[in-house]
């Protein structure tokens, strides 16, 4: 049941030659040149989604007196107190006019892996269509993502292309996939995500696969004696992996029959959970990111050489009681991140390994009393031994309102676009610049910075 | 007769009905309702059986309801028809409906008195033992109870569907300190599943669990000196998922559309004004008194199960723009009022109908409604009532969601056998559906009479759902969700429930139900939940009137032909031994129900 590259790029074709493809057609050139051009070893990115809507102003706080003082007098009771930030601060930062900043009390490794020169901050970014101003954005004189603001339309944004929203198909990962899922013996683990279903995992060929926290587990109908019948074992696959006239039954049929291929693929080459020892606090995320790395870890077994992975920490939507659980989160995100790091490091994929998160959106300023509500530009971080660290990419807005990206109680109309920040990934991972515009077609309405410095 | 319509379940205590029509309109609006629905019922020709109508029935006489346009239907259209409006069909159910025909069964239904989840968790929180306190799975015991047990099954049924609607979450881990408000949510829920939208909205709206959830309890005024402004959570959601939707609607519930593009029901301006209205709201208790909004000093004991009350010192005065509606700025703090008027607003907003319609028929009956079957369904709602052949329902108040619930389930698209055959029909059963109706085709009792599965969210090993447990208040799918690469893809259409269904889950659910049909569920040795198979056993001597009968119960009599065949090739497998048979009666039982149930045909409820 292997999927060789052959039969990939055979379905492709089918697929591409059906029409069923869309817009974006995949097409065999485009196969070919991203692999022709395929650095040797292996490589892959890891998206960690803040589910909610990470508050990123309490996430990298303005730490320079003045700088402080602008964003104690903004964010009022859900500020956080200057004297905790004095162990995760970065000191001066050249590129944003020496200003200085900290890392929330909890990060204490992403402040490791910062002075490490392995972890960069990207400053305001977000869904945008075009670059736009504050002006073009109050004015509507440019086209804006849709639905701004809202949880399960900004997620599908950040990780999608159009259609965006609920019925969203086809997510930036997932393309990325479809244009190096030829070097890669075993197709369906190109693109796997360890923490739940998210669109940002399908592409137009490649499909999402999902594994458990704990890694594979095996369908026991299928095997041995069943209700003391020897055959009943054989027919109960048959019977649940097979077609049917209805769409949905088909579809049960066609995942389930996914299920067992892969699952007896992984069973087969991973290494045990216990190869990666659970950091302190342990949490469902550092399991999945447990996951990842025995998934990594089986690459030459797997024959995987281009993989996307999701993870996922829910948690994020503080309207309420901001302090308290914005800093449980990121203390489970900071665990799972650091030990997840340091798997890499054991398995010496440090380099080839590129980890960064993103979210719904960002949060208000404004408090409202307890918390903060939906935002759109936000402040995210990219780990990995190939990142150029110890620098914040972008222009982080002064902690205030009414500046020149302020579009309501400090809401920051994003200065680099969503699209950008995955380009970055994409042609780091050997997407061609030709098929850039692919994964992310609106990189186009960005000019000669389709990319990032960060990798 | 009223007193079955208001109060199906023994809850009046502790009901936060009876202390949370502060604002009047809850009140005003219950007695409008009462009145006409007492009308209705007269004008419906409902006759009851006379005398005091004990807990054990609704005291409808099902023989005088006036015919549905639908024949008495077979056994088969019956259990499909209570596949749709039940947790899953019984023998017992089947019959019920074939001898009385779907009118006399929704009435029957619609009056039949229930059993309260908060009653429940009253009871195991003074049984427990000291230093035990209450946890999650006490909320998903009596969730299983009343689903595999409960005989007003449609009512459980609706609200079931309604909190996937109007969701609160023991996910989260402020609502997780309150079990016993979350039951009294679900039996809110409940209460309000054939009355009336409005009070429905008004009554989710000030839940303490949806306050504590979406974080408006304790929402205050804006406070321009120190740049805070209102919390805008219950704002935009309940706009977004609870009402009217993103979009504005045709009444069949497509999009409008202007120059080939949606047009937006509300931009941030509209959450801003709204988000002033729901400020000043807070626990329930005997004053009003700042310590009280912050939550502190003296709780009232009930707090969690009594609607919030309204702090006019917390209530903004500021202008309120939002929709259609503008509370101009006051001088006087008028929370309730300005509550009234938001609501009724929304409530009155043309989307509600095919907004709430359409999510409602995903939920009972099929994942891609018709636009024309939701235009009828809709029109019921608008019309608040609903006739088929001489079977009238509804109070006729605009939002009447008995006759909103009458209309989904006999409507052609769900009843017509013709359907069967269509490629994009049904729905995927959500692992909640599934094992309900595993528990209740099978008779499966509690030993200790409390269902002490627990929480399922765990998709490796079990189910990943849990009743009252969404991940987010989004629900555990959307209904416009679109499993990516698919023929569903392809074909245009959306599978919500496919949202929750992956390589994992697969695995989780074909392992728990093998389990399951094996050894019963729950907590206990042997398993607190156990299945009765009498009825089985006795025809599992022959394969065929085995799969018969299990293939009614769960199927609806529609396995084809090619799954019948490897069910009874492999129940044959299975030799009958000359003496001694209980064992092989057993195993070829065990195997017809666990195929069955890991049978795609099985898991698309059609």
């Amino acid at each position: 049941m292997r999927a060789s590259r052959r039969q990939f790029l055979k379905t492709a074709s089918l697929m591409s030659m059906a029409g069923v493809a869309g817009p974006f057609a995949l097409n065999l050139a485009a196969i070919g040149a991203a692999s022709a051009q395929a650095a040797p070893g292996y490589r892959a990115i890891v998206c960690l989604f803040l589910y909610g809507g990470n508050d990123h102003t309490n996430t990298l706080i303005p730490y320079d007196q003045p700088s402080y003082d602008q964003y104690l007098a903004a964010r009022d009771t859900i500020a956080i107190a200057r004297d905790q930030l004095a162990a995760t601060a970065t000191g001066a930062v050249a590129s944003q006019g020496g200003r200085e900043f900290a890392f929330h009390p909890a990060l204490t490794s992403f402040k490791a892996r910062w002075d490490e020169g392995k972890l960069a901050v990207v400053a305001n970014v977000g869904p945008l269509v075009v670059p736009t101003t504050k002006t073009q954005y109050s004015n509507r004189s440019v086209p804006l993502p849709p639905k701004l603001f809202s949880h399960n339309d900004q997620q599908s944004v950040w990780q999608a292309q159009a259609p965006l929203g609920e019925g969203a198909k086809l997510g930036w990962g997932g393309r990325i996939g479809d244009l190096l899922a030829g070097q890669n013996t075993n197709v369906q683990f190109t693109c796997i995500s360890a923490g739940g279903n998210a669109v940002f995992l399908s592409g137009q060929n490649v499909i999402q696969y999902q594994v458990g926290s704990s890694g594979p587990v095996a369908i026991s109908g299928i095997s041995g004696t069943l209700y003391s019948s020897a055959s009943a074992a054989a027919a109960y696959r048959n019977l649940i992996t097979g077609t049917s006239a209805n769409l949905f039954e088909n579809e049960l049929g066609v995942i389930t029959n996914r299920s067992i291929t892969s699952n007896q693929l992984l069973s087969a080459s991973l290494p045990p959970a216990s190869t990666f020892p659970l950091p302190n606090p342990t949490s469902n995320l550092a399991s999945q990111l447990n996951v990842v790395a025995r998934i990594i870890s089986a690459r030459s077994a797997l024959g995987t050489n281009r993989q996307v992975f999701l993870v996922s920490l829910g948690g994020f939507d503080n309207h309420d009681s901001l302090l308290t659980q914005h800093n449980q989160q990121l203390t489970i995100a900071n665990a799972a991140l650091n030990a997840f790091y340091g798997w890499l490091g054991q398995m010496g994929v440090q380099n080839d390994v590129t980890i960064f998160t993103a979210s719904d959106f960002g949060r208000t300023l404004t408090s409202n009393g307890d918390g903060s509500d939906h935002g759109w530009g936000s402040h995210h971080f990219v780990l990995g031994g190939s990142v150029l660290g110890h620098e914040i990419y972008g222009t982080l807005p002064p902690t205030a309102f009414g500046t020149s990206v302020d579009v309501g109680q400090g809401n920051m109309v994003p200065g680099i676009a969503v699209d950008q920040y995955a380009a970055t990934f994409a042609r780091w991972l050997g997407v061609s610049d030709t098929n850039v515009p692919l994964v992310v077609p609106n990189v186009v309405n960005f000019g000669t910075s389709r990319y990032l410095a960060f990798l | 007769m009223l007193r079955h319509a208001t109060a199906p379940d023994s809850t009046q205590r502790s009901d936060p009905g009876f202390r949370g029509y502060h604002s009047g309109v809850g009140f005003r609006n219950i007695c409008v309702a009462l009145f006409a629905l007492a009308l209705a019922y007269l004008a419906g020709g409902c006759s009851k059986s006379g005398g005091p109508h004990g807990p054990e029935g609704s005291g409808v006489d099902l023989s005088s309801v006036p015919p549905s346009a639908y024949p008495l239907p077979s056994a088969t259209d019956a259990a499909r028809f209570l596949n749709q409006a039940s947790f899953g069909a019984t023998e017992a159910e089947v019959n019920k409906v074939k001898t009385y025909g779907y009118s006399a069964w929704l009435e029957d239904q619609f009056f039949m008195p229930g059993r309260s989840h908060e009653a429940y968790i009253n009871a195991v929180s003074a049984s427990l033992p000291s230093g035990q306190s209450l946890d999650d799975s006490h909320v998903m015991n009596t969730f299983w109870r009343e689903a595999a047990t409960g005989q007003d099954q449609l009512r459980r049924r609706v609200a079931f569907a309604l909190s996937q609607l109007f969701v609160v979450s023991l996910q989260d881990s402020t609502v997780s300190e309150f079990k016993r408000g979350v039951a009294s949510y679900l039996d809110m829920l409940g209460r309000n599943a054939f009355g009336s939208y409005r009070q429905l909205l008004n009554e989710v709206t000030l839940h303490p669990m949806m306050g504590l959830y979406l974080s408006h309890l304790r929402n205050r005024k804006e406070d321009p000196a120190r740049n805070r402004v209102p919390d805008q959570n219950y704002a935009r959601e309940v706009m977004q998922l609870f009402s009217i939707g993103l979009y504005e609607l045709n009444p069949d519930g497509t999009p409008k559309l202007v120059n080939g593009q949606p047009v937006e029901t509300y931009d941030s301006d509209d959450i801003v004004g709204l988000s002033r209205v729901f400020t000043g709201f807070s626990w329930a208790g005997p004053d009003k008194s700042d310590t009280r909004f912050n939550g502190g000093g003296t709780q009232d004991p009930d707090r969690e199960v009594l609607f919030m009350q309204s702090y006019p010192r917390f209530h903004s005065i500021s202008e309120k723009r939002f929709l259609t509606g503008v509370i101009p700025a006051g001088t006087n703090a008028d929370p309730d009022g300005d509550l009234r008027v938001a609501l009724d607003t929304i409530a009155s907003h043309p989307n509600v109908g095919p907004f709430i319609s359409r999510q409602l028929i995903q939920r009972l009956v099929t994942s891609n409604p018709s636009p024309a079957y939701v235009a009828r369904v809709a029109q019921a709602f608008d019309a608040g009532r609903f006739t088929s052949g001489l079977w009238t329902t509804g109070t006729g108040q605009r939002g009447d969601l008995r006759a909103t619930v009458a209309a989904i389930l006999l409507d052609t698209e769900a009843r017509t056998a013709a359907r069967l055959a269509d490629p994009g029909f049904g729905k995927v059963r959500e692992p909640i559906l599934r094992v309900a109706h595993w528990m209740r085709s099978f008779n499966a009792r509690s030993s200790s009479g409390n269902f002490l599965l627990g929480v399922t969210d765990d998709a490796t090993a079990s189910l990943g759902q849990s009743a009252m447990r969404s991940p987010t208040v989004f629900n555990f799918y959307r209904p416009g969700y679109v499993p990516p690469n698919t023929s569903i893809a392809t074909a245009g259409l959306v599978a919500p429930e496919m949202q929750i269904v992956n390589e994992v889950s697969v695995v989780g659910y074909s392992n728990f139900m093998r389990s399951a049909v094996q050894n019963g569920l729950g907590s206990g040795t042997p398993r607190d939940i156990q299945p009765d198979y009498t009825a089985e056993l006795a025809l599992a001597d022959n394969a065929d009137l085995l799969i018969d009968r299990v293939s009614l119960l769960l199927t609806a009599g529609s396995m084809s032909a090619a799954t019948r065949t490897i069910i009874r090739d492999a129940v044959n497998s299975i030799a009958m031994p000359a003496t001694n048979q209980t064992t092989a009666r057993l195993n070829r039982v065990r195997l017809a129900v666990f195929f069955t149930l890991s049978s795609p045909e099985y898991l698309v409820q059609k």
